[in-house]
């Protein structure tokens, strides 16, 4: 499942992965560590809704 | 003879051979809309047809009730009662709290009844009165356990107000015990109100207590309010059970809607042990509350014969529903009639605050949204300035006092002013002492109005550091309560490692508002602590961004039309629309986020419901009265880099506009994206972009006006659609520098970027220190299109933005 940031309007792609973050393609959102942010505003996991 | 009431037609006994003798609640303008739409229709037959079918549905006593603000309680009350004198064979009661209006009634009603009610809230002069008519017309009372101090909230106190009564009504009018049935008040065990965790089983105890001590009274309870604020098919189940477990412990006679009653056979086994784990607060040994574990069991129950009146409560129900819902609408008729049975800082205290509660509970579970919680806040607004008047004003200095303050050098208010929403609307009191307000003034302010915790606030970077370095000055002034901090650039770690060790009392991370609210909740119970760090891990958050360390040194500057500046202020402001981040503005800005219950076809039924819609009404109200004024100051230099500086030539002047560098790896900083002057220079474009302040004055305004939900929505639109601008005019930068291409197909092309070069905001992760302003304010002269600094290098109006622009396409946002 995609999230998306609130703050931002960034969207987890778990397809995709976060190479800002060194986060490889196939993470889950839930599988990310903790101290991930998002990579355009910085806001933090709680920040994020589920999208689909 | 047993102790009975009668109509013109029959006698009913008080205490049935199976209890409890049931009283239907109908017949009651604050009970059904039904009832009350026929009395304001004036249609007194269908007024009657209601009694016949609680009569119908096994009623055995009709309460019966008319009072609506307004109207004229009395005339309306005989009218009913001699139209149910005649046609309904059951006995009434006369639910009133008017003398003059109950002896109308008294006189009229060719029967014994019984009359609903008298309590010790003003020291007994009404319940005198009534005493004297119930001797008089030989008519029986129902006694509340109220008395000065307000309602009755442990068996102790119900006893003892039971006792207070008793002395009076006995001792002094001569009533007989049985002429009385005492009502030891029912209470929410649904809300999730902490305080009221045990109060099922405080009534318990109060009807088993006041029957043994007072011997030969009655006993009666208002049932239905003990399940108030769960759904209606599990209040009918836990309404019935609890009905059981009163009769059990001596009841006598409920007021409820018989047809709404369960027989206990009819319950199974399973239904009874969550409905008896919530009534006796029994956790069980489980992780979840047992009212936790109540709502879940019943989750997906539907009361198919939920009929429309189900709705529709008695005014303490409605006015807490109207809070919930954030209901405005009708909510002084609500309030005069509560008035008349209670003071003011009663329904403030035991209503309106727990409602809020409830509100904020519900945010918390991620089940209400926070333009719905302003809507909340708005109710309680409006309430309490209704009840102002009634009040006295000793009431003010009572409770918890938090002082507000956006820090020194900030301009930014929103969250502070949410912040002062919540609390100020749960009942705290709030002195809000504005923006830019220097450690000084906070300290001499909180001294002077000696407030309980102060709460500082602020957006910026640099806020973050203004709070940390401040906080020895509020030691050293020998400051003691507890500070809150709140601003979009902290974290929990930073207050924890950073703050908490500057200052002596505890020092407190707050999220957001609510995390605020729960802060001063904690103060009161004594169980405030400064935040500390997270426990294990405590990994410092991550830091994306472009991980490229090797930069094309060759990246041709491109030839921009013109060098210099220029002022654009004939900008279309329907042309940024297309620029808003709709995602950002509905769930970032507005709070409208997808809650963990809701699944994505409810989000999509919210956005088409409520935010598209208002959107699209913001949107025609901007244009319509021109509160969109946007203008750009931006242009062209010539200029080369030089370690971390930037040189920018501006006619016989260079500028030098010095950035961070990152501390650790990949070591960017925004001057590795231009060449050196070896390297042949390079082009460097500036913007202040503002939308006027035309805007910021409106959303002022709806502040100043309590009109939360709406200021909300107006700031919210008034920061995206500045940050379209932003992003409208850069694209129309790189268009003038030749190197726009393709724009992105939609808005998360323009969030990740999909365009070449970047816009690095000044005061934001790839340059936070706001000075650059200085000379960028002297390059660009933005004071012509109305945007001027504060001393602390902030941009006024707060609606303007402003950025230096790389066009390399390797350059991409990063934070140092």
């Amino acid at each position: 499942m995609r999230y998306i940031c609130a703050n931002c309007g960034y969207t987890y792609d778990p397809d995709q992965g976060d190479p800002m973050n060194d986060i490889p393609p196939g993470t889950a959102f839930a599988d990310l560590p903790d101290n991930w942010v998002c990579p355009l505003c910085y806001a933090g996991m709680d920040t994020f809704d589920p999208l689909d | 003879m047993k102790p009975s009431v009668a109509s013109l037609y029959q006698a009913v006994e008080i205490a049935q051979d199976i209890p409890p003798l049931l009283i239907g609640e109908r017949s009651n303008t604050n009970g059904s809309k039904k009832f009350r739409d026929c009395l304001l229709a004036e249609d007194f037959d269908g007024c009657l047809r209601i009694g016949l079918d609680q009569e119908a549905k096994g009623a055995q006593i009709l309460d019966l009730c008319s009072a609506y603000a307004g109207r004229d309680e009395t005339a309306d009350l005989t009218r009913l009662v001699k139209l149910y004198a005649e046609s309904v064979k059951i006995p009434i009661m006369i639910d009133s709290t008017t003398p003059d209006c109950i002896e109308a009634c008294l006189k009229l009603y060719p029967g014994r009844c019984i009359i609903n009610s008298i309590n010790l809230e003003d020291g007994g002069k009404t319940l005198d009165k009534v005493c004297r008519l119930a001797k008089k017309y030989g008519a029986a009372v129902v006694a509340l356990t109220i008395n000065v101090k307000g309602m009755a909230m442990t068996a102790d106190e119900k006893v003892d107000t039971a006792r207070q009564i008793y002395e009076q009504a006995v001792g002094k009018h001569g009533l007989r015990p049985q002429d009385i049935l005492f009502d030891p008040l029912t209470f929410t065990i649904g809300a999730g109100d902490q305080s009221l965790l045990d109060a099922a089983i405080q009534t318990l105890d109060g009807i088993k207590r006041i029957k043994q001590e007072l011997p030969g009274v009655f006993t009666v309870l208002g049932l239905s309010n003990i399940s108030f604020g769960l759904p209606p098919a599990s209040r009918k189940i836990l309404n019935s059970v609890f009905l059981h477990e009163a009769v059990e412990q001596g009841l006598d006679a409920a007021i409820i809607d018989p047809g709404k009653i369960l027989p206990l056979a009819q319950i199974s086994e399973e239904d009874r042990t969550f409905c008896f784990d919530l009534i006796y607060n029994r956790d069980q040994g489980l992780e979840k509350s047992p009212l936790m574990r109540f709502i879940d069991h019943f989750a997906a129950r539907v009361d198919v014969a939920e009929d429309d009146e189900a709705e529709v409560k008695r005014p303490e129900e409605a006015l807490h529903v109207k809070i919930v819902r954030g209901d405005k609408d009708g909510i002084e008729d609500v309030l005069a009639v509560l008035l008349d049975r209670y003071p003011p800082l009663e329904i403030v205290n035991q209503i309106l605050v727990p409602a809020m509660r409830h509100v904020g509970e519900l945010f918390g579970k991620g089940e209400l949204l926070l333009p719905f919680v302003l809507q909340s806040a708005e109710a309680m607004k409006k309430s309490v300035a209704w009840l102002e008047p009634h009040m006295q004003k000793v009431d003010q200095e009572e409770g918890t006092k938090i002082l507000l303050a956006t820090v020194q050098g900030d301009v930014h208010d929103i969250g502070k002013n949410l912040v002062d929403i919540l609390l100020s609307n749960n009942g705290y009191k709030v002195f809000n002492i504005g923006i830019k307000v220097p450690a000084e003034t906070i300290i001499a302010k909180a001294r002077e109005l000696k407030v309980d915790v102060i709460g500082l606030s602020g957006l910026l970077v640099k806020s973050a550091i203004v709070m940390q370095e401040s906080l020895p000055q509020y030691r050293e002034a020998g400051l003691t309560m507890p500070i809150l901090l709140g601003g979009a650039a902290l974290t929990s770690e930073f207050v924890a490692t950073s703050c908490v060790p500057n200052y002596d009392a505890p020092v407190v991370y707050c999220s957001d508002a609510f995390a605020g609210l729960k802060a001063l909740k904690d103060f009161e119970a004594g169980q405030l602590t400064a935040t500390v760090a997270a426990p294990k891990g405590g990994q410092p958050r991550m830091k994306p961004g472009v991980k490229d360390v090797n930069i094309d040194r060759n990246h041709p500057a491109p030839e921009p039309p013109f060098y210099g500046l220029r002022h654009v202020t004939d900008i279309d402001p329907a042309k940024l629309f297309p620029y808003v981040n709709e995602q950002a503005l509905f769930r970032g800005r507005w709070g409208y986020r997808r809650t963990a219950s809701s699944s994505a076809e409810d989000y999509a039924e919210l956005m088409q419901t409520t935010v598209s819609p208002l959107y699209d009404a913001l949107k025609e109200r901007a244009l319509a009265e021109g509160l969109l004024q946007p203008k750009a100051a931006y242009g062209y230099f010539r200029c080369y880099s030089e370690g971390d500086t930037v040189f920018v030539e501006t006619g016989d002047e260079v500028m030098a506009f010095e950035f961070p560098r990152q501390s650790s790896p990949p070591h960017l900083c925004i001057t590795d994206y231009y060449r050196t002057r070896e390297e042949g220079g390079d082009v460097a474009a500036f913007f202040v972009v503002t939308i006027g302040e035309q805007i910021a004055v409106e959303t002022k305004k709806l502040f100043e006006a309590d009109a939360y939900h709406d200021y909300l929505m107006l700031h919210g639109f008034s920061v995206e659609v500045t940050d379209a601008l932003a992003e409208y005019w850069h694209e129309e930068m790189r268009r003038e520098l030749g190197i726009a291409r393709e724009k992105p197909s939609d808005m998360t092309g323009y969030v990740t970027q999909g365009y070449q070069g970047s816009r690095y905001g000044f005061g934001y992760p790839a340059c936070p220190d706001l000075d650059a302003h200085k000379m960028l304010f002297k390059l660009l002269e933005p004071e012509a299109i109305g945007v001027t600094l504060t001393e602390t290098m902030e941009m006024v109006p707060e609606v303007s933005t402003s950025a230096i622009i790389a066009h390399h396409p390797q350059a991409k946002y990063f934070a140092v």
